[in-house]
């Protein structure tokens, strides 16, 4: 399932925000692929550059941002495509789900209405045939009595329904790749579940790529195939799940990993990298997890480390990376 | 460690929606939240007791009633062997200092414009902890305790990070030397390795201050890890409530099985039992009758639809209210 050919091919990705000509880079020579129904999970804590490289994918609000690298969708350059032809491709071929489920949907429209604007916008449906569309969707995403809910106001929906119908208008167009940023972070974690198998059954059927945007490692563990892990901006470390949660080698995914109460005694002490992340405005000349690394060596503090293969099929931006172990395919 | 210093006996507490356009005309009166439905627990002297639930099941209301910030309109709550609310009690402000809550927004829970300074000796002027002289040495002290850097004293919340601002909320609790500790959610908003950090500090104020710590949570894990006893919540009442590490390694109740199979597993080849509650969580303004968890449970019978059950206790495990826990437990 996974070893097919990439749909979304995003290389060398930028982003810099400018605050009193001062730059910010959020996003620092982000590389990934996502194939045929691949689920890639992209994890790390808040303003790691998570969310900003999603955007950057889409090309949101672009006039507060310069983006550079390449983001390849059907041969076609995302990043210099002009507003206009991108439109066509949000929603209609990528879709995104956003993190809040309260604030996302338009309080004055009614929930039918805002599935069907879609469909107006993407298909070439008539009234009738999107209306029996979007009573499908809904009934497809878990919501009982999906027509009588279509006149209905979101505010009528608790938020584990809200989300399913942004899942709903998000897949109503058949998109290829799915963008879902913390989709279940708002939401308990019974519905967190439901959510979850939800999006997994729909990338099966539909053949559909996701990016899973999480800072729970326990949910890129249950539904990914690859995970990502950022760390200021850049990917510390790629690969299959597996091999990165049985052995991860870059020291931030092990601290990451550590900080996760799970089969320890109860009531000890918990691991937490010490320090914090470094602001934007001042990273480190060398690797930005340098200062609160205690692998860290001279080369560390002065250069950067390349993001290079450790092993098949996985890679690590380190220059002393975890030995491996556990018989982590070499 | 067994001596009880709460109790919270059958505590019950509605809360009444003004009538709407459509209750005047139909001439019905206004609907009615049932937020909690006979909440019974004991806190003991030092245990850490998590409490956990959905959104919405009265986790917060219960850590509310137990501060007084919400009055319960049935049953008692007692602390060293006295009813809160009592107008006695009320009058006393010693309550307020014995019980403190730290809150789950640290965005919100601290004044703006004030700095950490005056918010640790606004706490320590009005309990009289220190006399005037000795309150920006306590101050330093406190700073000190929460591991904040001696410079925060004079600093605004803007400042500080997430997790620097549960430090000076739990300082702030602190500031007052009380003995309970109400914690809804103190971490929730931090990121993991910030987390780790609040929960280690506040796991180590609380073995040598001997605090008692009533710590209200989502995250299962964090909940198992702090908790000596752990309380399960559904729509305002205690299904099931006993010793953290049964009660995480054998659930007895439906839901809490149902609750603790849907927390995701770092191991990808671990996909568990994977019991998906059907539904959600019913609206507590039409709390089922009968058991409330009926609806969505897969061993509900009909019995289950018209009597409530009680909290009994189990041979080997806490105490479940549960109808057919004997027969669950068998077939499991």
């Amino acid at each position: 399932m996974t070893s097919n050919t990439p749909i979304l091919k995003v290389e060398n990705l930028c982003t810099t925000f400018r605050r009193g000509g001062v730059a910010l880079p959020a996003v620092r020579d982000v590389s990934l692929s996502v194939g045929k129904g691949e689920v890639l999970g992209l994890v790390g804590e808040s303003g790691s550059g998570k969310s900003v490289t999603l955007r950057s994918i889409l090309g949101l609000s672009r006039r507060y941002r310069e983006v550079t690298g390449s983001v390849e969708w059907k041969g076609r350059n995302l990043t210099a495509m002009p507003e206009r032809k991108l439109r066509r491709i949000r929603g209609r071929d990528i879709a995104m789900i956003f993190q809040e489920p309260m604030t996302s949907l338009n309080p004055l429209l009614t929930v039918g209405m805002q599935l069907t604007e879609t469909l107006k916008a993407h298909t070439g449906l008539p009234r009738a045939a999107r209306r029996a569309r979007a009573i499908e969707m809904l009934d497809h995403v878990g919501i009982p009595a999906a027509a009588s809910r279509l006149e209905e106001y979101p505010h009528q929906f608790s938020g584990g329904m809200r989300q399913r119908v942004m899942i709903a208008i998000a897949l109503a167009a058949e998109p290829k790749l799915l963008l879902a940023d913390e989709p279940t972070t708002a939401l308990d974690v019974t519905i967190q579940a439901q959510i979850l198998d939800l999006i997994l059954s729909l990338a099966d059927e539909m053949q559909m790529g996701v990016i899973l945007v999480t800072h729970d490692l326990g949910v890129v563990a249950q539904t990914c195939e690859k995970v990502a892990v950022m760390y200021a901006g850049r990917i510390v470390e790629q690969g299959a799940v597996r091999q990165i949660l049985g052995a991860p080698r870059h020291p931030y995914t092990v601290g990451l990993m550590q900080s996760v109460p799970q089969d320890l005694p109860p009531r000890t002490p918990l691991y937490s990298v010490p320090g914090t992340p470094p602001s934007l405005e001042a990273l480190p000349k060398g690797c930005a997890f340098a200062p609160r690394c205690q692998y860290r060596s001279e080369t560390c503090l002065t250069a950067r480390p390349p993001l290079e293969a450790v092993a098949h099929g996985r890679s690590a931006a380190c220059f002393n990376p975890i030995a491996a172990e556990r018989g982590d395919a070499a | 460690m067994t001596q009880t210093v709460m109790e919270i006996r059958d505590v019950g507490l509605e809360f009444r929606l003004p009538r709407s356009l459509a209750d005047l005309a139909r001439n019905r009166p206004g609907r009615v939240v049932k937020a909690l439905n006979g909440v019974s627990l004991e806190l003991k002297k030092g245990e850490t007791l998590g409490v956990v639930g959905e959104s919405g099941c009265g986790k917060s209301t219960l850590a509310r009633c137990i501060v007084r910030l919400y009055a319960p309109q049935h049953g008692s709550i007692r602390f060293d062997g006295q009813d809160i609310f009592t107008a006695a009690a009320k009058a006393d402000r010693s309550y307020n200092r014995r019980v403190q809550m730290m809150f789950q927004d640290p965005y919100s829970s601290l004044n703006p414009r004030m700095t950490t300074g005056k918010i640790l000796a606004e706490a320590l002027r009005v309990h009289k902890m220190r006399p005037e002289g000795g309150i920006e040495g306590r101050v330093a002290e406190l700073v000190d305790l929460v591991r904040l850097p001696q410079d925060a004293a004079g600093k605004l919340p803007h400042e500080f990070s997430g997790g620097q601002r549960q430090r000076i909320a739990i300082a702030r609790a602190l500031a007052v030397e009380p003995e309970v500790l109400i914690a809804d959610e103190l971490v929730s908003a931090l990121d993991v390795s910030v987390q780790a950090q609040v929960v280690n500090l506040l796991l180590e104020l609380q073995e040598r201050l001997n605090l008692t710590i009533l710590f209200v949570a989502h995250d299962l894990r964090l909940v198992r890890h702090v908790s000596n006893r752990v309380a399960v919540i559904y729509l305002g009442q205690i299904v099931e409530i006993g010793d953290s590490e049964t009660l995480f390694s054998s659930p007895s109740h439906p839901y809490s099985q149902a609750l603790l199979s849907a927390a995701p597993s770092l191991d990808p080849d671990d996909k568990g039992d994977a019991i998906r509650l059907q539904g959600e969580l019913p609206s507590p303004l039409n709390v089922p009758p009968g058991c409330p968890f009926h609806v969505r449970c897969r061993h509900a019978t009909a019995f289950c639809k018209t009597k409530v059950p009680a909290l009994r206790p189990l041979p080997g495990r806490g105490e479940v209210a549960c109808h057919h826990a004997e027969e669950i437990i068998e077939n499991a």
